[in-house]
């Protein structure tokens, strides 16, 4: 089991370090609009559903799920950028951001869990 | 009064020099030279020469920030200050302009009133900021903005923002556009409300007035010379949908100009509209925000046809003259 937590922790780490770096390359491309979250939250959520589909042992997908997903995705900056866009009255994309994260990030998963059953 | 000199410099939050960051060797020279008054903004949106754009609105790309600091004091006090950041800021921006002591102000023309406060200095129980944007409206200054400080100096002392703390004497700054005939008159009262404040004026030509276009940018002033280029807004303007300033940044990025920065405000007015700010309970925010382009003039003429396409509707367009602007490590933008 302290295997388990150490792994948790480095891929806890590594989720970050990712997620950083994918959310800064989109960002800089999308230019103000919160793409960055958007991508991080999809991709994830098409790992997780990859991940499930595997059905991996206990212990590795904590590891991968919990801690490299967990911390690769974020639902507290998806609210907070969500939030900044209504504060500067853009509500069209701000209302597109809620819809199409739930949206598309649900389609992701289902995709995932699709392809990683079908391995 | 003796010549008084206007620093400002522009860079990015991250920016280091040596073993700390770039914003905290800046004041602690302010700091050093006991400069009459200083103060670091932490800009909303901006780029730079790399057009690389910095806003606060996503968090990944808020974590650098553009930030401005602007100080001053009499020529002689900030000559070196001036030679001092110009040796430990390798990127950026930095201008040099001319101003006036209050009670001296040119006369029939457009003005830029400068207020230097405490942020949350008091006048009758209320903060100063709000006494000085009501004294302003009453006397039918064009408009202000209050911009609220995370450092600087103050009578010569540094005074730094604390995570706990009331912030009483951390710098602030009143930035207000009137006639000089109206700004002439508001000068005594704001010199009896605030005895020990630091109260300037520059030179500034109004161009735009919600958007009605009143003159063209400046006039070329012989070589060397750089414009400003400054929008007054308001966060709930907005253009097509987008807020104004968000717009313009995202247009002029697509262009050939050098530099914006955009400042937040906490306070203000426009024309004969009531003060604003946040209030507790909102959504959409009612701050005033100030856009500034420094470019050569020819840069600066192609940014104002983008920015009077814009400001079809709202916002306080100025232009004034920089003598001296110089971009450190990119020896092409111009000489000292």
């Amino acid at each position: 089991m302290t295997l388990a937590w150490v792994g948790l922790a480095v891929a806890g780490g590594v989720g970050a370090v990712l997620r950083l770096l994918v959310d800064g390359a989109a960002s800089r491309w999308g230019s103000g609009l919160p793409v960055g979250t958007f991508v991080v939250n999809v991709s994830g959520a098409f790992g997780l559903g990859l991940l499930d589909g595997l059905a991996l042992p206990a212990h590795a997908a904590l590891v991968v799920g919990t801690g490299l997903v967990g911390a690769y995705t974020t639902f507290s900056t998806w609210m907070f950028e969500t939030q900044r866009l209504a504060e500067e009255r853009q509500l069209l994309p701000a209302l597109g951001n809620l819809v199409l994260s739930v949206a598309v990030g649900i389609g992701a998963a289902v995709l995932g869990l699709w392809i990683g059953g079908g391995l | 009064m003796n010549e008084v000199w206007k620093l400002t410099t522009c860079f990015g939050e991250r920016q280091r020099h040596e073993d700390r960051l770039l914003a905290d060797a800046v004041l602690g020279t302010f700091g050093e030279h006991r400069l009459a008054t200083s103060l670091l903004l932490r800009a909303a949106a901006g780029f730079g020469l790399r057009h690389h754009l910095r806003t606060d609105e996503t968090l990944t790309m808020s974590e650098d920030p553009s930030m401005m600091a602007v100080a001053v004091d009499e020529r002689a006090r900030l000559e070196p200050v001036v030679e001092r950041v110009l040796g430990i800021q390798q990127r950026g921006l930095v201008t040099v302009e001319r101003l006036h002591h209050a009670p001296d102000v040119p006369d029939s023309v457009e003005v830029q009133l400068t207020v230097h406060l405490g942020r949350d200095e008091r006048i009758g129980g209320g903060p100063s900021y709000v006494v000085v944007c009501e004294l302003l409206r009453r006397h039918g200054v064009a408009g202000a903005s209050v911009l609220v400080g995370v450092d600087g100096t103050s009578r010569g002392r540094r005074e730094r923002a604390r995570f706990f703390a009331r912030n009483r004497t951390v710098p602030a700054m009143v930035v207000a556009v009137g006639s000089s005939e109206r700004v002439r008159t508001v000068v005594p009262e704001l010199q009896r409300l605030l005895p020990e404040a630091v109260v300037t004026v520059e030179r500034v030509r109004i161009c735009k007035r919600d958007g009605a276009l009143l003159a063209g940018p400046s006039g070329v002033a012989g070589p060397g010379a750089w414009q400003r280029l400054t929008v007054y807004s308001s966060e709930h303007h907005l253009v097509g949908g987008e807020p104004l300033h968000r717009a313009i940044v995202r247009r002029l990025r697509a262009g050939d100009t050098r530099g914006v920065t955009v400042l937040r405000g906490a306070w203000g007015f426009h024309g004969e509209h009531a003060p604003h700010g946040d209030r507790f309970w909102q959504l959409g925010r009612r701050v005033p925000v100030v856009t500034t382009v420094v470019d050569t003039p020819d840069r600066v003429a192609r940014a104002f046809v983008v920015v009077d396409e814009l400001t079809v509707a709202h916002g306080l367009v100025t232009t004034e003259l920089v003598p001296r602007a110089v971009s450190p490590g990119y020896s092409n933008f111009g000489g000292r």
